[in-house]
């Protein structure tokens, strides 16, 4: 719904603040979905009279006008718009004036020259409204303040309105909740009714057919009235909130549907048939469709009706489609002078089914859909007679015609301060629940033992409940479990029909700020290291690594099998006062013995193709305290794969190793490392890799000494297969990865194009440096370098070796030329060349 | 005429639907198309229409040939299916044999329970919390309220380090290091390594696991405490189970118990597993003593808690069968292979 906030305030004082205004009606449950300020409009935008219009001749609709504009000569202006024409107040820009997106000039147009401009109210900001310029009440003086015409500044409010607040789809309903959510007193519009004058002469015959989809219809007769163009306000009223202007008649129902959220029809009385010719009084029959009825909407469309489709009709034909639209017979025109106005209840499913199957919704089909209460239809037709007087004059004939067969009886409802308590999470206090419900409207009654659901009759509230307690009929022991507060439920609240929709008003009203954090809880947890910890499991497990729990012990003399140092293990290790055995007297400084032990244990039991692993603590001893680590290592051999009869398995080599490790680090999202050869006393010289982060080694592969695997009863030359190991530092490596997230990443908008370089490269040189250094000679370009082939065959020369690299050039920004590649590729072989004096093959 | 083209349209649908080879489909392109066909010739006719007609006819030519080509084009798609299905059709390998695959290693049976464990108790508000294995002996007697001259703390039951310290006989230390820490209200497992001095035999390890939780908050109860232990007993063990907890005596608990639950091997009817008695004891549990509350600066008037904890091993014993505890520390890969095959 759109609101203007100088409206709204004639029914509530606001927050001067608008961001508190704003989150007030946010935080209580209207969702504000758009704020739109009106500023001022600046000096030089003045009401004017178009004195004279005159067609540009050659032109099809310039007009050229004089425009008195309340200081000094008339101006002449040019003007398209359509609706121009002598004698209308309208709004002109003077010269010099800058307006939304477009700053006023004389110009000069078809030889003709226009000193300012008359406005659209989409020139001015105030709609979207650009079929014609602004056409302001006649009586408006040339020269007056538009901003005083318009009530500007002004901030225009965008509600979302949620299905179940019908009683909202109305200025004064949502200065309702703001009275409740702020505390500051609701101003009605002050309504009366007013008594018609008795008129034989002017009289309607009112028959209601169909009480189930129409509860209530009621109409009041005007006579004499002056259909004519609406007062200022009113139409400054209806424009700010994304209405168009018509007639008093028709604006006059406008204005109270947004006023007070409740729609309304007006028929041209003269134009309503009699039920009995005979007896002469035009009548309004609410009815069902007959089959296959023809009705001629409003905005000119025939509709084939049915019964279903509850109509208006007068004697003869459907004049009105129930709740949704009027028909155009017996619309208002400037003929009219009587009326028939419509104040009325239809049932919401009605309303929706009708609207649903003739495609057409309205102002008025939405509010319907939503249900409202025919308790105010008569208030709602006082409010629009009191209007009708006051804009189009005339008399009003007769009481009000009012067919409402079941009045609406009272309804109470309970609501128990425990309850809010349990369901909500705080105390609230009796006084702020009746101070919360009274501004929304209810009426506290008074205290009592809780009953659920409605009741229609306050006798059966019991002050005292103390009996039922004492004879244990309450399910509460607790005085205050069963104290509850009696509220009459507002008619316009049909929503509210249990004790929950009433803690659900308590709570938003109160604001959902209130409701406390329950339990602060710390968090203790390492989320991260437990994912990272079996992010680690996991990847070597998927390898057809088999995970193995060892003791937390240690035999020193296995450390030396090592080939470690003893003076330098000593120093770590911590021995046990009381051990079982001298081979588990120590704690454990590594897991790669145990797990050699246990790869003994296995080949002794005929397993050739082992992969083995732990991710466990080590301990050791830094100066007088002790540190704990988390530490990973593995240890194959044999073959990767397990046999299988299409293809001869292959002996594990370091690329593998080094791949798995390599996988493992990309999985962990860990990019930064560099890689060098790594001195272990137990890895032989040349298959070893470290991988530094900075200058921490976080993970190492290589293979095992032969002399190392013999120390721990294993003959590598008696089995004919290598051991390799890997080794991980864990807690550095979650260390590393905390507080990295994944992004993703935009998807290249642009095609790769890839390109292979085959060279000759003296052997020493190592890939990485190359590959590096083809990146680095376009890193924005180049997106990948990659091997795919190398040969050291016949072929090559004595201390060479043959390399193919696959290098893929992207442009984020655009598709490359053919030609923009080759610039590339030819920079990248002249850096070849002058690095390493490499020639393509 | 137009009879005379729809009889000429009909023979060719007839004649390419006979058609079996690509040859076929070029002789017949050849007659209904070529130089000597009906559709050619009738082209040459188009001269002698009146012209009025011309414009009809023309279209009528037009259509048979557009009809001819694509039904010859079907066809020839036809038989090449047809053709490719008869070579692979000729060509069925054995399917029989085995496909090919690296196999998934393991996880090792005390790793995968733990990790069940884990995800129970975290799934029911839990959170983990680890300390070290290496503890000293205010975390693992005095602070769990254990008597200066316990026998638990001989040397006989305790492995002692070189530096005085010792390595930890339960995980309640991680208790008492939470609470040193963090205010209440706390909901925390800690698995993790045990040590005692027990030679290894068929329910002993030197090295074992354990789990334990706390939960200290305001308004634990016992209630809480059964609670957490049959849920716990159910997701893990399956929906029959049932639990019970028995008196028993712990420093750092009061009251204290033991608990059990229905024999998983017999469903309580009584066997072998469970000595006939038709429960099995899962391990210890109680209410925080309100001395351990009070070491650790926590008011036993206004927050209460429980702890229980068990052994990771026994709970992997009993849910795969394995008889021996030593079995789960030889690891021989034909036993952790068995594990190639559980999903966590």
């Amino acid at each position: 719904m759109i609101i203007s906030c100088r409206w709204l305030s004639r029914y509530i004082e606001l927050p001067a603040d608008l961001n508190l205004l704003v989150q007030t009606l946010t935080f209580s449950g209207i969702e504000v979905e758009a704020v739109k300020p009106l500023p001022e409009l600046p000096a030089g935008v003045v009401a004017a009279k178009v004195l004279s219009a005159e067609p540009i001749p050659g032109t099809d609709h310039l007009q050229v006008c004089s425009v008195e504009f309340g200081a000094g000569e008339p101006a002449q202006v040019v003007c398209g718009a359509p609706n121009c024409k002598a004698g209308m107040i309208s709004v002109l820009a003077l010269p010099g004036t800058e307006l939304p997106g477009l700053t006023i000039k004389t110009a000069t147009l078809r030889g003709v020259e226009s000193r300012g401009m008359l406005c659209s109210e989409r020139e001015l900001g105030l709609s979207d409204n650009h079929a014609g310029i602004i056409e302001l009440d006649a009586s408006t003086p040339a020269g007056s303040s538009v901003n005083e015409i318009y009530e500007l500044p002004d901030t225009i409010l965008e509600l979302e309105i949620t299905p179940n607040r019908p009683d909202l789809l109305g200025y004064t309903g949502i200065a309702r909740d703001l009275s409740a959510s702020l505390g500051k007193p609701l101003r009605l519009p002050p309504v009366e009714h007013l008594p018609g004058e008795p008129s034989e002469e002017t009289a309607l015959t009112l028959v209601l057919e169909d009480p189930l989809k129409c509860p209530r219809y009621t109409a009041r007769l005007l006579d004499g009235v002056n259909v004519k163009e609406s007062p200022q306000w009113l139409k400054t009223a209806l424009v700010k909130s994304g209405l168009r202007p018509i007639n008093n008649i028709v604006d006059v129902t406008n204005f109270v549907m947004l006023e007070l959220g409740h729609p309304l029809h007006a028929f041209d009385y003269g134009k309503l048939q009699p039920l009995d010719p005979s007896d002469g009084h035009p009548a309004v029959v609410a009815r069902q469709a007959r089959p296959e009825e023809e009705f001629v909407a409003l905005d000119g469309k025939n509709l084939r009706l049915n019964p279903g489709d509850l109509v208006i009709a007068d004697g003869r034909d459907a004049s009105a489609l129930a709740g949704v639209m009027g028909g155009k017979d017996t619309a208002i025109s400037a003929a009219t002078t009587s009326i028939v106005l419509e104040a009325a209840c239809f049932q919401p499913g009605s309303i929706r089914a009708t609207s649903y199957k003739h495609k057409l919704s309205t102002d008025s089909s939405y509010r319907f859909e939503r249900h409202l209460s025919p308790h105010y239809v008569d208030l709602v037709s006082d409010r629009a007679v009191q209007l009708f007087l006051e804009t189009a004059g005339g008399k009003v004939c007769n009481e009000l015609y009012d067919a409402w067969p079941e009045p609406l009886k009272p309804r109470y409802l309970a609501v128990r301060p425990c309850r809010f308590r349990q369901l909500i999470g705080y105390e609230l206090a009796g006084e702020e629940i009746i101070r919360y419900l009274e501004a929304l409207g209810c009426e506290f009654i008074q205290y009592g033992a809780w009953i659920d659901g409605l009741i229609e009759d306050t006798s059966l509230i019991h002050c005292h409940h103390l009996e039922e307690e004492k004879a244990g009929k309450t399910e509460f022991s607790e005085i205050d479990c069963v104290h509850s507060l009696f509220f009459r439920i507002p008619p316009q609240r049909v929503d509210i029909t249990r004790e929950a929709d009433l803690l659900e008003e308590l709570a938003r009203l109160a604001g959902y700020e209130r409701i406390p954090r329950k339990k602060e809880a710390p968090r203790i947890m390492d989320r991260h290291a437990f994912r990272i910890r079996r992010g680690i499991e996991d990847w070597f497990a998927d390898a057809s690594f088999h995970e193995t729990l060892n003791y937390s012990f240690c035999d020193p003399a296995q450390l030396a099998d090592l080939a470690l140092e003893p003076a330098e293990t000593e120093a770590k290790l911590f021995r046990l006062v009381n051990p079982q055995s001298s081979n588990q007297s120590a704690m454990r400084i590594t897991l790669l013995p145990q797990l050699l032990d246990n790869l003994r244990y296995n080949l002794n039991h005929g397993e050739r193709n082992l992969k083995l692993m732990e991710l466990g603590k080590v301990y050791l001893k830094e100066g007088d305290s002790q540190a704990e680590y988390l530490s990973f290592a593995a240890v194959l051999t044999g073959k990767m794969d397990p046999e299988h009869w299409s293809a001869a398995g292959k002996a594990i080599d370091f690329y593998q190793v080094k791949g798995l490790v390599e996988g493992l680090l990309r999985l962990l999202g860990v990019q930064e490392t560099n890689t060098a050869a790594l001195e272990r006393p137990w890895l032989s010289a040349g298959d070893n890799l470290g991988f530094y982060a900075e200058d921490r080694v976080i993970a190492s592969c290589g293979r095992l000494k032969t002399r190392v695997a013999q120390n721990f009863g294993i003959d590598l030359t008696l089995l004919k297969q290598d051991i390799w190991v890997i080794e991980l530092d864990v807690d550095l490596l979650i260390d590393l990865t905390r507080g990295r997230e994944k992004i993703f990443r935009e998807l290249p908008r642009h095609p790769a194009v890839t390109r292979d370089l085959s060279f000759l490269i003296k052997t020493g040189v190592a890939y990485a440096e190359i590959a590096a250094a083809i990146k680095a000679v376009n890193p924005d370009l180049i997106r990948d370098v990659s091997i795919f082939d190398q040969y050291l065959g016949q072929q090559v020369p004595e201390g060479f070796r043959s390399m193919s690299l696959r290098i893929v050039v992207q442009d984020s920004e655009k598709t490359l030329t053919d030609e923009r590649v080759d610039q590339v590729l030819a920079s990248v072989r002249e850096m070849l060349f002058r690095a390493w004096q490499i020639n393509m093959r | 005429m137009q009879e005379q083209l729809r009889e000429a349209a009909e023979q060719a649908r007839t004649a390419i639907a006979a058609c079996q080879t690509n040859n076929d489909i070029l002789n017949a392109k050849a007659r209904y198309l070529g130089k000597k066909s009906l559709v050619n010739s009738l082209y040459g006719k188009l001269k002698d229409i009146p012209p009025e007609d011309k414009p009809a006819f023309g279209q009528a030519i037009n259509e048979l040939r557009a009809g001819i080509e694509k039904l010859l084009a079907e066809r020839e798609l036809e038989l090449k299916d047809r053709l490719q299905e008869e070579q692979d059709a000729a060509q069925a390998q054995d399917l029989s044999l085995p496909g090919n695959f690296r196999p998934r290693g393991s996880l090792h049976p005390l790793t995968i329970i733990r990790r069940r464990i884990e995800d129970i108790f975290m799934g029911l508000g839990f959170e983990i919390a680890e300390g070290p294995d290496i503890d000293d002996e205010f975390h693992n007697f005095d602070a769990l309220n254990t008597p200066p001259d316990h026998p638990s703390r001989n040397l006989a039951d305790t492995f002692y380090l070189e530096n005085g310290c010792l390595l930890r006989t339960q995980t309640s230390t991680v208790q008492v290091r939470v609470m040193e820490k963090y205010p209440p209200p706390i909901h925390i497992i800690s698995p993790g390594r045990c040590y005692r001095n027990d030679k290894p035999d068929p329910s002993h390890s030197p090295v074992f696991h354990q789990l334990e939780a706390l939960v200290v908050d305001k308004g634990v109860s016992m209630a809480d405490l059964k609670d957490t232990l049959q849920n716990f007993a159910q997701i893990m063990f399956g929906e029959d189970v049932r639990s019970r907890i028995r008196p028993h005596f712990f420093p750092f608990t009061e009251p204290s118990a033991e608990m059990d639950i229905s024999c998983v091997s017999c469903q309580g009817k009584g066997c072998r597993v469970c000595k006939n008695s038709g429960w099995l004891e899962l391990g210890g549990a109680g209410m925080v003593d309100p001395a351990v509350f009070k070491m650790l600066g926590i008011d036993p008037e206004i927050y209460s808690g429980y702890a229980l904890g068990f052994g990771v091993e026994r709970i992997a014993m009993l849910k795969y069968n394995i008889p021996d505890m030593r079995i789960l520390f030889e690891n021989d890969v034909r036993m952790l292979r068995q594990f190639s095959g559980e999903v966590l």
